[in-house]
């Protein structure tokens, strides 16, 4: 048994598990840092907690390396039911800090069940798409896996937890267009949502209208589905401000305040600024570890998870940020090689979809902490402090070191 | 199952996966950008400036009499935060703040715990702090990293009376009551929230909307400036409350009624408002804002004349002889009584094996209804009310207001009760009680039992022939009107001639409640209220009139002795005060 695996672990692609953990213990040697000067018992300090949750999170590494692929092909269907039961229990429980992301398990810690639907909706959709033998040519092919998303999506949206519902939606894309969709179909995918968005300017809407006619030009469907996808396009871009009038100002507000964080004055007002500001402090090779004083004496909350980045940029600079997002590259470009060399389309797809949730994550939570895009609320992978994320990410790397090699023997 | 083999056509691996490697070349552009290109920048930046939100509070809305007079005001005082992510070394810099505030670090430590709410949110370790103690603060400012100081306004109270019991009071909001709080995202710990009387019932519309600033800050906590990122946001006060009462008419009957206890209630009938409402003992308003000590405390809840207890609105008390009006208007009203038949009182009723007496022991002699209303003649009364059953008489009490709360705009009252035959089946079984229960309970005795605020809704409808409006004691609250319409015009006319002659004819138990001002006509009732706890409870109930204005009084001493001596003057007192002259009659029908 034992043998088996360490055999099973020799022909995995093992680079992958050591960045991990190289990256962990870079979270880890952070936490320390932030933790310096604070106060409490050892279960009250992020660095003693993180470094508790990572037993399971190898625990589940070595369980789920070892599952057979048909297993987990299998069963997956089943586990994405199970997954929307427990997405939705939160709304049955307390709210914590306004939302209903978590669900109280008797432990100290809470646990955030979005975590896992992410990848447990990855699986699901690579079985669906690999199942069916799909003509990708017909854009009716895609109509039950956008339906699969969707609904998850939905629910953590209510959360509400506007990060995870966009990781959950974002690996369809690549996936569809992975197995051979047609461009033009994505396109009609995400048409609807740009429509609804450029809407509220009118020049930035002109700009999508006359875009939307090259696409369609070049596209050349026929003319009847042209014009209906154009129209309608319109036609829902034209409906959306009027719509947006009809909600309650508080309603507005809160979706508002989902997409742009710094609306609320005393909440993550000046987060980007302190956060900027802590990075761009840091320079070159940074303040030295525990010396960064915009981390110990500013504002910078949330500093423990996800703006992890700007204590990092403070303290090691410029140098450790270049070799984090280098490592991440390479992490997902080798997760991306895989996926294209792997035997089977199954497995090709869960390593693309879970290559697009860590790279969805990575440049999301980099580009928020310098204010490139406007605050979400989503972790870096192994870096940042929470448990249920390390334990969710470890198993994202299970399954694609798994999956990635040759099934013929296990 | 898993036959499905993987052909992905190259361009499309190389499509993804320059688009991932657009991305994240993308990101290090932009740390570049920001760590290295600007570094300078922002490094001055970090060395030199922080910013910080110093929370503006708004002031709390001002309560004021009819007139405009403040009652409670706002009264600026600093208060010392903590952010407890700031703070370097949290056992020195205690030390250091108790040093130069005088206070204990273990206080210090014990509020800093209490109003803990997160590592970058400003906690509050002291309050009330004086300009000496700030300015030792000040001098020590460098190493207090993370202590900083705000104002906050505190309420103030007008010095003329205390109102403790209609004012109510504000409470600190902490761990402990924010579950008890309607509208909780709106409060902080720290915050003030109206917790009883005035106070709570227009929360809403006295808590005003805070506001924020942002101040850059030098690696001290020093501030430098207004920080020129960030938009200040100034404060809403609150809107003041202006009430309906008459500020040098509750502090003349403040004054008068020290060290009794006892309740009164002045109103203007026309309208429903509250011109003074007092009941002692009471405290001072200011008891639930500065630091109130341990031993003060003990004083209060231990007092056994309970000054915490509202006597308007909670006091429950048997209302006596005052009440013979209800049992003579629905007698009138049925026409079971005629109102030349007279009926002898030598002092004693029998029925029965039992014996009722008059409180007049030698007996009334030959009486009529006016002259029995007059005289508060009992042995009358034994005798008419027992043309009407108990559920008749209750239902005539319940239509004027009693066993039911009046609505009044103070946080709560209570409901008193009316015993009808059902409840008293429940009381003493089906045979268990007799007429003689309906004697008594007509007299206002026994079961029955009243607040002082249900008999000033009682005078009123009396004033205003059945259709009074709802008492209240805020200008503006809208009028809903309680109304009596059972009674005929001559009704109300008879009995409102019947209660003149109680106060002003010379026989009369009410005279003492008669000033004697010309052109003043005083009409009421006296009631001595029989009860277990020793000598009876004195009640006056009436109003007076002079040139179409009209105000109502209720008086209610606690085991005061006979109405007509103890509660009488004293509404006397007030009808003097408010109708001899023109100024404070001008202030009394203002607005």
């Amino acid at each position: 048994m034992i043998q088996l695996f360490f055999q099973k672990f020799k022909e995995s692609p093992t680079s992958l598990i050591a960045i991990a953990l190289f990256l962990t213990g870079v979270g880890l040697i952070t936490l320390k840092s932030i933790n310096t000067g604070q106060e409490g018992t050892l279960f009250q300090l992020s660095f003693f907690k993180e470094l508790f949750f990572l037993i399971p999170a190898l625990v589940a590494f070595i369980f789920v390396f070892f599952i057979p692929r048909h297993t987990i092909h299998r069963y997956i269907y089943g586990f994405y039911g199970f997954m929307i039961i427990l997405i939705l229990l939160p709304f049955f429980g307390n709210e914590i800090a306004s939302t209903y992301r978590w669900i109280d398990i008797g432990l100290p810690f809470g646990f955030q069940p979005s975590e896992f639907a992410k990848w447990i909706m990855v699986i699901a959709l690579a079985r669906y798409l690999s199942d069916h033998n799909l003509e990708m040519n017909h854009f009716s092919a895609s109509i039950i896996p956008i339906i699969m998303v969707i609904i998850p999506a939905g629910i953590v949206l209510n959360q509400p937890d506007l990060g995870s519902a966009i990781i959950i939606l974002v690996p369809l894309l690549p996936m569809l267009y992975w197995v051979g969709a047609r461009p033009f179909h994505l396109f009609l995918i995400v048409a609807p949502m740009v429509s609804i968005l450029t809407a509220f300017h009118w020049i930035s809407f002109a700009i999508w209208a006359i875009l939307m006619i090259y696409i369609i030009y070049k596209a050349k469907p026929n003319l009847v589905f042209s014009i209906s996808t154009f129209f309608g396009n319109i036609f829902l871009g034209l409906l959306s401000p009027i719509l947006w009038g009809m909600l309650r100002e508080y309603q507005q507000k809160r979706i508002l305040t989902l997409f742009n964080p710094e609306i609320d004055p005393l909440g993550a007002a000046y987060q980007i600024i302190q956060s900027k500001t802590a990075i761009g402090a840091g320079g070159l090779f940074g303040k030295g570890w525990g010396q960064g004083t915009q981390t110990h004496l500013k504002f910078l909350p949330v500093q423990e998870s996800d703006f992890i980045i700007s204590v990092i940029g403070e303290e090691f600079g410029f140098f450790a940020i270049f070799i984090l997002i280098t490592l991440f590259s390479f992490f997902i470009m080798r997760t991306l090689r895989l996926a294209y060399n792997v035997d089977d389309r199954f497995s090709s797809l869960v390593l693309v979809g879970l290559g697009t949730i860590f790279t969805a994550h990575v440049f999301v939570n980099f580009a928020m902490t310098v204010g490139m895009i406007p605050v979400k609320g989503l972790p870096l992978p192994f870096v940042s402090y929470g448990g249920s994320f390390l334990l969710s990410s470890f198993i994202m790397v299970a399954l694609i070191m798994n999956l990635s090699i040759d099934p013929k023997d296990y | 199952m898993l036959k499905a083999a993987n052909l992905i056509p190259q361009r499309r691996f190389v499509v993804v996966s320059g688009v991932i490697i657009m991305l994240m070349f993308s990101l290090i552009l932009r740390f570049f950008y920001i760590q290295v290109y600007f570094h300078e920048t922002y490094k001055k930046k970090a060395e030199v400036n922080r910013i910080r939100a110093i929370p503006l509070n708004a002031p709390r809305g001002l309560i004021l009499d009819r007139n405009g007079e403040i009652i409670v005001d706002n009264f600026p005082t600093y208060v010392l935060t903590a952010i407890p992510g700031e703070i370097i070394n949290k056992e020195k810099n205690f030390q250091i703040v108790s040093y130069c505030t005088g206070i204990d670090t273990t206080i210090l430590k014990t509020n800093y715990k209490k109003y803990y709410r997160g590592r970058f949110l400003p906690a509050r370790i002291a309050k009330d702090l004086t300009f000496d103690q700030l300015s030792r603060i000040e001098e020590h400012k460098q190493e207090l990293t993370g202590i900083n100081y705000i104002q906050f306004p505190e309420r103030f109270f007008s010095e003329k009376i205390n109102a403790s019991h209609i004012l109510g009071y504000v409470k600190e909001v902490d761990q402990a009551i924010i579950k008890d709080i309607k509208e909780k995202e709106n409060y902080i710990y720290g915050d003030l929230v109206g917790w009883r009387g005035l106070e709570k019932v227009y929360e809403n519309r006295l808590r005003g909307t805070k506001g924020v600033h942002f101040v850059e800050v030098d690696a001290y906590g020093r501030e430098i400036g207004q920080s020129s990122d960030y938009e200040k946001e100034n404060p809403i006060p609150g809107t003041d409350l202006q009430t309906t009462l008459l500020i040098s008419l509750q502090a003349m009957i403040e004054k008068i009624l020290d060290g009794k206890r006892s309740v009164v209630l002045v109103s203007l009938p026309e309208t429903g408002e509250m011109l003074a409402m007092v009941s002692k003992p009471d405290y001072s308003p200011d008891l639930f804002t500065g630091e109130t000590t341990v031993d003060e405390w003990q004083e209060i809840i231990s007092n056994p004349d309970k000054p915490l207890l509202n006597r308007m609105t909670h006091g429950l008390y048997p209302p006596g002889s005052t009440l013979k009006m209800i049992t003579a208007m629905s007698l009138m009203e049925k026409g079971r009584i005629d109102y030349s038949e007279k009926i002898n009182c030598n002092g004693v009723y029998e029925l029965g094996d039992r014996e009722f007496h008059c409180w007049k022991e030698e007996g009334h002699g030959e009486m009529d209804l006016e002259q029995a209303i007059a005289q508060s003649c009992n042995v009358y009364f034994y005798h008419v009310v027992q043309r009407l059953s108990i559920d008749e008489w209750a239902n005539a009490c319940n239509e004027f207001g009693f066993g039911q709360r009046t609505e009044i705009d103070l946080a709560s009252e209570a409901k008193g009760v009316v015993p009808n035959s059902s409840f008293m089946n429940k009381q003493y079984g089906r045979w268990g009680w007799s007429k003689g229960h309906l004697l008594n309970l007509s007299l206002g005795q026994g079961e029955l039992v009243v607040t002082p605020i249900q008999m000033m809704q009682f005078i009123n409808s009396l004033v205003m022939n059945g259709s009074a409006p709802a008492l209240h004691v805020v200008k503006d609250k809208p009028q809903i009107k309680h109304s009596v319409d059972r009674y005929a015009h001559q009704t109300w006319k008879r009995i409102k001639k019947y209660m003149l002659n109680v106060v002003s004819s010379t026989y009369g138990t009410g005279n003492r409640a008669n000033p004697g001002i010309p052109g003043l006509n005083i009409a009421g009732k006296t009631g001595t209220a029989q009860n277990p706890h020793g000598e009876p409870h004195a009640w006056f109930i009436g109003f007076g009139e002079k040139d179409k204005k009209q105000v109502s009084v209720v008086v209610l001493v606690e085991n005061g002795g006979h109405g007509g001596v103890t509660a009488a003057p004293i509404a006397g007192r007030i009808f003097d005060f408010l109708f001899s002259s023109n100024e404070n009659m001008n202030l009394a029908f203002s607005l």
